[in-house]
C-alpha cells in the first residue's frame, strides 16, 4: 500500500477520521503532493475505493482510547513509517439531546473519540513527530466556548482547545502544536447528531472551503485559528502558505 | 455585585451534596456548611478524614464507570438539594509525554467525565429544591492555560465549558449555575503538585477560598474567582493569553522538569 512516490518536499501525514467530511477533504487536497495515512472506523472494504490515491488506512475506533491508539501505532509502523511531518486529530462525533441534557453513553462517546482519544494518541506520536519537528493539529469547533444544543461536543471541544493551549508551550521548539476551530460546515455530522439545522444550513461553509483553510493553517503552524466565514471572505481559502 | 440567577443573596441551603468532600477544597466547604447548619451529603472514594457522625457519606470512585453508575440512583435519592457541589478532582504533572496514559485517561474522568455525568443525571431527574444552586470547581488554569498540567487544563477546560451550555436547561428548572475558577490553595493536593521550593505561604487558605465561593454560590453569581491575586491573574490571561501561558511556563513547567 505504500505506493506513492516520494519526492522532495512530500510530507507524511496522518490524518484521524479520515472516512468522509472534512478529514477525507482535506486528504484529497493534500494527495497530490504528499504521503497519507487515514484512520477512522470505517472497515477497509468500505474505504476500497474511496481513499485518496496512494493514501493507507488503519481501522482504529476511538471509542476505545487506549487500543485504538495502540492500533494507530502498529498501523503507521506496519506502513513503514518511523517519522511524520503532520498529524491531523480530526475524527469527532456530537450528539444534539432532545431536552439539552446528554445520557451516560453520550457523554462518554464524546469525550472518548473527541479529547481522550486524541490526547492519548498526542503522546504516542510525540516521538514520531519530534523526529522531523513536525506539526500536531488538533481539530476543535467554533462551538469550543460552549453551546446548549450540543453540550457535550462544545465541552470536548474546549478540552482540545486547553489541551493545545498547554501542549504548545510544554512542547515549544520540538513539535509545534495547534488547534483549528471550524465554523458550521456542510458535512454529515449534523446528520449523524440528530441536529437538523433546518434554513441556517444554507449559511454553513462548503467542506472543500473549509478544507483548503485548514491545509493553509496547518502550513502555518500557528494556533489557535478560526475557520469561518470571515476567514473565508478574506481570501483564507485561496491565500496563505502551502504544505 | 451578585449577577442575579433568581437568588435572595445570603440563602442558607438546608441539603447539600459535595464531591471530593473528605479532603482539601472539598472538606473546607463541607466544615464551613456544617457550622451553618446544613445537611450535607459527602461522596468521595474512602471515608479517611470524614466525620461519619456528622454527615452522610456515599463511596464512590469517579474514576470508575461501574462505581459511578451503581452509585447515580443514591445520589439521586439522596436529594432534593439546595446545593450540589462537583469539586473532586485529581493531578497529575510532569512532561506530558513521561505522565502515563493511564494517569491521563483517569483525570479526565475524574475532573471531567463523572462530574457532567452527574450533573446531567441530577438535572434530568428533579433532584434539586425550588431556586437550587448547581456548582462546579473548575480552576485559574482555564484562564491561564497550564503547561506541566496539560491534562488537568484540558479536564477543567471541559468542565467549565459544560457547565455554560447547562445553564440554559438549568435555568427552566429553576437551578442556578456558579463554576469557581480557584488558583492554587495551600491544600495537601497542591502540595503534591506544586514546583519544589514553590513558596506556600503565598496559596490561599482553602476554608478562606470555600468561604468565597460559596457565597458567590449562594447568591447565584455565574463564575466565582477567589482571591485578589487570583482574579488578577484570571484577568491578565483573558487580556493576553499568550503571555501569561508563557509565564506558567517559566513559574511552573521549567521548575517542574529540571
Ligand atoms: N461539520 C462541521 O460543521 C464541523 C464544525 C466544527 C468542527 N467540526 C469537526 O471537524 C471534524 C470532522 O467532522 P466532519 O464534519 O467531517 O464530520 P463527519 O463527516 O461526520 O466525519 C467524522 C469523522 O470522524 C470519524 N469518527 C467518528 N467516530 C469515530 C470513532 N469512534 N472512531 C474513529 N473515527 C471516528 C468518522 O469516521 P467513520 O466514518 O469511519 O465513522 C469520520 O471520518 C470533527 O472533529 C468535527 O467535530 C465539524
Amino acid at each position: 500500500m505504500t505506493g506513492s512516490v516520494t519526492r522532495s518536499g512530500a510530507r507524511r501525514i496522518l490524518i484521524t477520521g479520515g472516512t468522509s467530511g472534512l478529514g477525507l477533504a482535506v486528504a484529497k487536497k493534500l494527495a497530490r503532493h504528499h504521503k497519507l495515512l487515514l484512520s477512522g472506523r470505517k472497515s477497509q472494504i468500505e474505504m476500497a475505493g474511496a481513499l485518496p490515491r496512494g493514501a493507507g488506512y488503519i481501522v482504529a475506533d476511538q471509542r476505545d482510547p487506549e487500543r485504538s491508539t495502540e492500533v494507530l501505532l502498529r498501523g503507521i509502523r506496519d506502513f513503514g513509517w518511523d517519522s511524520l511531518d503532520n498529524a491531523v486529530l480530526n475524527a469527532g462525533v456530537g450528539f444534539a439531546p432532545a431536552d439539552g441534557l446528554d445520557g451516560p453513553e453520550a457523554i462518554r462517546e464524546t469525550l472518548d473519540v473527541n479529547l481522550v482519544a486524541a490526547m492519548l494518541q498526542a503522546q504516542a506520536l510525540f516521538p514520531l513527530l519530534a523526529k522531523s519537528r513536525g506539526t500536531l493539529t488538533f481539530i476543535g469547533s467554533v462551538a469550543h466556548t460552549g453551546s446548549a444544543t450540543f453540550p457535550a461536543y462544545a465541552a470536548s471541544k474546549a478540552g482540545l482547545h486547553g489541551l493545545a493551549r498547554s501542549l504548545r508551550s510544554e512542547w515549544g521548539g520540538r513539535v509545534s502544536v495547534q488547534v483549528l476551530h471550524p465554523g458550521p460546515t456542510k458535512t454529515d455530522m449534523h446528520a449523524k447528531a440528530g441536529h437538523d439545522p433546518g434554513r441556517m444550513r444554507a449559511l454553513f461553509l462548503e467542506p472543500g472551503d473549509v478544507a483548503a483553510m485548514m491545509a493553509s493553517a496547518i502550513a502555518s503552524r500557528r494556533s489557535p485559528v478560526t475557520l469561518s466565514w470571515l476567514r473565508y471572505l478574506s481570501g483564507g481559502a485561496y491565500l496563505g502558505r502551502r504544505l | 455585585m451578585s449577577a442575579g440567577q433568581g437568588h435572595a443573596a445570603g440563602r442558607k441551603p438546608g441539603r447539600a451534596l459535595v464531591t471530593g468532600g473528605a479532603h482539601g477544597l472539598g472538606a473546607a466547604f463541607v466544615r464551613r456548611l456544617l457550622a451553618e447548619g446544613c445537611e450535607v451529603t459527602v461522596l468521595d472514594k474512602d471515608p479517611a478524614g470524614i466525620d461519619t457522625a456528622q454527615v452522610d457519606f456515599i463511596r464512590c470512585d469517579l474514576a470508575s464507570r461501574e462505581s459511578l453508575d451503581r452509585t447515580l440512583p443514591d445520589l439521586v435519592t439522596a436529594g432534593p438539594y439546595d446545593l450540589v457541589i462537583l469539586n473532586a478532582g485529581i493531578n497529575a504533572t510532569g512532561r506530558f509525554e513521561d505522565i502515563s496514559a493511564e494517569a491521563h485517561l483517569e483525570i479526565l474522568r475524574v475532573n471531567a467525565e463523572a462530574p457532567m455525568v452527574i450533573a446531567s443525571r441530577l438535572l434530568g431527574t428533579g433532584a434539586f429544591t425550588p431556586s437550587a444552586t448547581l456548582g462546579f470547581v473548575s480552576s485559574l488554569s482555564h484562564f491561564t492555560g497550564y503547561p506541566g498540567g496539560a491534562s488537568y487544563a484540558a479536564s477543567k477546560d471541559v468542565l467549565a465549558v459544560h457547565a455554560k451550555g447547562l445553564r440554559a436547561v438549568a435555568a427552566r428548572k429553576g437551578v442556578g449555575i456558579t463554576v469557581a475558577f480557584p488558583g492554587p490553595l495551600r491544600t495537601a493536593h497542591a502540595e503534591r503538585h506544586a514546583p519544589k521550593g514553590a513558596d506556600a505561604s503565598r496559596r490561599m487558605d482553602p476554608d478562606l477560598a470555600a468561604i468565597q465561593i460559596l457565597a458567590d454560590m449562594l447568591s447565584g453569581r455565574k463564575t466565582s474567582v477567589p482571591g485578589r491575586a487570583t482574579h488578577a491573574f484570571a484577568i491578565a490571561g483573558r487580556l493576553m493569553p499568550r503571555t501569561v501561558t508563557a509565564l506558567m511556563r517559566r513559574l511552573i513547567y521549567r521548575r517542574l522538569v529540571c
